[in-house]
């Protein structure tokens, strides 16, 4: 891994080897360590280190890019002059605007120097908790521990500097019964690896393999659904590129207005939906620049239930005339889509039970994926625990479904919302995110899965 | 050995004419972790040495705000990466480390990390690791190719992406143009203590076109694209692609998209084009039977399986349906010489007539099974990740000689003919399914009709091969690639290809999305 200083240093090497006025030079050191299990074993772990060191040149508006992670002298000399040729060759860019100057970005939370260094001595005692649980109750247990540990360097020669350090960590354990007829899962992402509760985790997931054991089948249709807070994550944050101010203007967005225009300010959504992007929760490891290496800021997307803010990368709040902004993911369009919240309340997910005389409860969802850009519908399917709620009591398992449906639409249907957490989907979708209890959702088909 | 063998990864890999042998300087690293794993008695030592490079170029054209002009923008891009990981068996337990300094003293040290986390490792163990045996090969293998696509000058790759893209756009009812091609290299060398000094390049080439129409009033976005088969291949491959004839036919069938009425659902017979199918394939068909997720090892993320080892000899489709596993077919992205067990490829039959027979497997899992070999099926995606059962190319094949998929269109009254990738979806068991497509046209009377939209199938995967009713011949038989396949955690990325020839099924369940 290298040191703040190796880095700062190695990105000034760098951008000195270029002859090109213009040179943006990005390093990054990221380490990994992980543990897998299955079969109430250890199946794999490693340990990695990788280098990247990112050069993009700049003459007369053609851009040439090259990335290598060989941190020789000669290699790094050899990747800028390829990056110089490429420049040379390559059509101007009509799009590229003057390089950022230099920037003061925010200083957002230290990073948590034990998860940043933790290594097997640290992540196998948690799988020795989760699976001796799960023999303990004749279940079989299979699962990830890990953490990653990341700096980054940023410099070019207009002045601009920056450096950022953070580390993350995750368990993520599911139990099935030994004839596979019941699954259960469960799982953490947290910034401080000491506060991932293996025991907790073994529990809840044990618990759900053990109470979603001979599930019913039912009607597919619309159902009213209680999500847990991983199952509101999994499809609120897939809202994020419906908020590009340039696909809207274009007319290619939920917000774009038929005829033109958007619909900026407009309620659209009930009045205790707030959705943010944050980088300066500690809870979410973020970075403090965007795509286009400005300082982030907190922005509120939905503030109420009204469409507060569009996200504007340089070039197109230089062609509207508007201030850009962090982006809110989905198009990689910055520090946004690392720290995004939907805001919760302090009603306990019980409570959300037991406001709903007959719905669903979801554990979370699986294999999600567009099936229309522009609306944002979905598609996927619950996974490891769906329950069948009546009259505010959880009454019996039910066998997994398809649902096919928009997170627009799930907010608009929204009528209540619980406690937030940080929540890390199995695709790895990463927000802090309520349970929430939303009307008509549909699930069109039934699925066989366990 | 220089001090920074990184530095000299060219000349590392550099294959002297006619050589059929690894290079002396890769083998003599290679050593290195074999001599540093015997110190520490592991029963097991490989390491695999890579250097990946991928470039991207393309060109997208965009409307200027404002004006009645087309802005085009380029992307030009390549990185690199090179290093080596260790892996090595000791007590019965794998470790794995690995490092981006290729030096005979870091993977000395290296080494040493994989054998510590293998004793930690071994601490909590389902069942000892176990590996049937496998032939020591001493080998160099290459993608068949005439022109490296990285010795192309990059003006050739610009001008030929700017004319494609410029091609759709003619069309003023196009509202953006994308045309790409991503270059991928790898230079693998993989050494074990059981003797095997294999050397390989692995060239691929994947190219995209794609067209987007908008009609604001309306409030409505389509779009149609044109993906080429992705392909093992030299850059000799590139004019088979047909990207510019192609693009004269997206950018019409985009306009036609956007007013194309949305389909009534119900149930339809559908005739799947190859480029469709193959994904159908992938996710239905080739995920299903790799034993590591029957076996419950990917249980946590990318789920298990519909199929068991009790499965094997049952019937899970339609007579129709023979499928093969192999990894050596010309131009398949899955194509090798050799797998990340240093086990030669070969191909082997999945699904006979119908009936399951055989699992895709590693030499671990060949033993788990009791089977005499390893079906080839292991691999990495990178230096620093660990190789683990990957699925080989996966094809369909063909029907009868005569079968043309006009007969199979002229046998349904009700039906939809769909033709490329839309959106996806399966569930951790592969039974229940989803899928779009780029395009689709209504089928009435036994003939194709006219454009629809909004088209989704969803079906149980056993039920869905058992509706197979019909696959058209070999000349009409076709290869296409898909190049995120996404398994394991941390997650890898894999590129495969598919084929088949067009197919029908019979009355499955439609559904109008938005």
């Amino acid at each position: 891994m290298l040191t703040k200083d190796e880095a700062q240093k190695l990105a000034n090497k760098v951008m000195g080897y270029s002859t090109f006025a213009d040179c943006q030079v990005s390093v990054t050191s990221a380490e990994q360590a992980y543990t897998r299990f299955a079969n109430n074993g250890i199946t794999a772990a490693a340990f990695s280190l990788r280098h990247d060191v990112s050069i993009a040149v700049t003459r007369d508006g053609c851009t040439g890019v090259y990335a290598a992670d060989d941190l020789d002298d000669a290699a790094l000399r050899a990747a800028v002059k390829k990056a110089e040729e490429f420049a040379a060759i390559a059509p101007p860019n009509p799009e590229r605007l003057e390089p950022v100057g230099a920037q003061k970005f925010p200083d957002l939370p230290a990073f948590d120097d034990r998860t940043a260094k933790a290594r097997a001595p640290e992540m196998i005692p948690h799988v020795k908790t989760i699976v001796d649980e799960a023999v303990k109750r004749k279940l079989v247990a299979a699962g990830l521990i890990e953490r990653t540990h990341r700096l980054s360097a940023i410099a070019n020669k207009a002045g601009l500097a920056g450096f950022h350090e953070s580390a993350d960590s995750q368990l993520t354990t599911t139990i099935r019964m030994e004839d596979g007829s019941s699954s259960g899962w469960a799982g953490q992402p947290s910034a401080r690896i000491s506060e991932i509760d293996s025991a907790a985790l073994a529990n809840t997931a044990c618990d759900k393999c053990l109470r979603w054991k001979n599930p019913r089948r039912i009607e597919p249709g619309n159902y009213t659904v209680v999500l847990e807070p991983t199952a509101t994550g999994d499809i609120v944050r897939l809202i994020g590129s419906g908020f590009s101010a340039r696909s809207t203007d274009e007319g290619r967005t939920f917000l774009s207005k038929r005829g033109g225009g958007n619909l900026l300010g407009e309620k659209l959504f009930p009045e205790y939906i707030s959705l943010r992007s944050d980088p300066l929760d500690w809870r979410q490891p973020s970075v403090p620049w965007t795509s286009d290496l400005l300082p982030t800021r907190p922005m509120a997307w939905i503030e109420k239930g009204v469409v507060g803010s569009l996200a504007y990368d340089r070039y197109w709040a230089s062609k509207t005339g508007k201030q850009p902004t962090p982006g809110l993911g989905g198009g990689g369009s910055g520090a946004g889509g690392l720290s995004l919240e939907l805001d919760g309340s302090d009603a306990t997910l019980d409570s959300l039970i037991a406001s709903v005389e007959r719905g669903l409860l979801i554990t979370h969802f699986w294999y999600i994926r567009a099936v229309n850009p522009q609306t944002l519908q979905q598609t996927g399917l619950t996974r490891d625990g769906v329950f069948l709620i009546e009259n505010g009591k959880v009454t019996a398992p039910v066998m997994n479904l398809r649902f096919l449906e928009s997170p627009v639409r799930l907010l608009k249907n929204t009528v209540k919302v619980g406690q937030a957490k940080r929540v890390r989907g199995l695709e790895g979708g990463l927000m802090v995110a309520p349970s929430l209890v939303a009307t008509d959702f549909p699930l069109p088909s039934i699925s066989d899965a366990v | 050995m220089a001090a920074t063998a990184a530095a000299m990864a060219d000349q590392l890999f550099a294959a002297p004419e006619g050589s059929k042998t690894p290079s002396s300087d890769l083998e003599k690293l290679g050593a290195a972790a074999l001599a540093e794993a015997g110190k520490y008695k592991a029963s097991y030592c490989d390491i695999r040495i890579v250097r990946l490079r991928n470039q991207r170029i393309g060109t997208r054209l965009s409307p200027e705000r404002g004006t009645n002009r087309t802005l085009a923008v380029p992307t030009v891009a390549e990185d690199s990466s090179f290093g080596f990981g260790v892996r090595v068996i000791v007590n019965g337990a794998w470790g794995f480390a690995s490092s981006p300094l290729v030096t005979k003293e870091e993977i000395a040290r290296i080494t040493g990390e994989a054998v510590v986390i293998a004793k930690a490792n071994a601490s909590i163990q389902s069942r000892p690791v176990r590996l049937v045996p496998v032939k020591a090969y001493r080998e160099r293998w290459e993608t068949p190719h005439e022109t490296d696509p990285f010795d192309v000058p990059m003006a050739q790759k610009l001008d030929l992406l700017r004319s494609v893209a410029e091609e759709v756009k003619k069309n003023s009812r196009v509202f953006g143009s994308v045309a790409t091609l991503s270059l991928r290299s790898e230079d693998k060398y993989f050494a074990s203590t059981e003797g095997a000094s294999i050397q390989q390049l692995i060239l691929q080439i994947y190219g995209n076109l794609d067209a987007t129409a908008v009609d604001v009033q309306k409030g409505i976005s389509r779009s149609r694209s044109y993906t080429p088969t992705q392909a093992s291949a030299g850059w000799e491959y590139v004019p088979e692609m047909n990207l510019a004839e192609n693009a004269m036919r997206i950018r019409e069938e985009v306009v036609e998209h956007l007013s194309a009425p949305p389909v009534k659902p119900g149930k339809k017979d559908l005739i799947l084009m190859p480029n469709h199918l193959m994904l159908t394939i992938h996710e239905s068909v080739a995920h299903p039977t790799e034993l590591d997720r029957s076996l419950g090892y990917e249980a946590n993320y990318a789920g298990t399986s519909y199929i068991t080892l009790k499965t094997r000899g049952e019937r899970i489709a339609s007579e129709h349906c023979t499928f093969v596993g192999d990894r050596i077919s010309p131009r398949a992205l899955g194509t090798v010489g050799f797998d990340d067990d240093g086990v030669m490829t070969s191909e082997f039959t999945i699904v006979d007539k119908g009936i399951f027979r055989n699992f895709q497997t590693t030499r671990e899992q060949a033993a788990i099974l009791g089977d005499k070999e390893s079906h080839g099926c292991s691999q990495a995606d990178s230096w620093a990740t660990v190789p683990f059962q990957r699925m080989p190319n996966v094809y369909l094949k063909p029907g009868s000689q005569d079968t043309t998929p006009e007969d199979l269109i002229a046998g349904i009254d009700d039906g939809i003919l769909i033709d490329g990738r839309g959106s996806y979806s399966i569930d951790q068991q592969r039974y229940n399914f989803q899928f779009g497509g780029d395009a689709f046209w209504e089928i009435k009377g036994g003939k194709r009709g006219g454009m629809i939209s909004s088209v989704a199938y969803q079906a149980r995967t056993p039920d869905f091969w058992q509706a197979c009713d019909g696959t058209a011949g070999p000349a009409y038989w076709r290869q296409f690639g898909t190049t995120g396949d996404a398994k394991g955690e941390p997650t890898q990325i894999n590129s495969i290809s598919h084929g088949c020839s067009p197919t029908r099924f019979r009355q499955v369940n439609v559904l109008v999305t938005d």
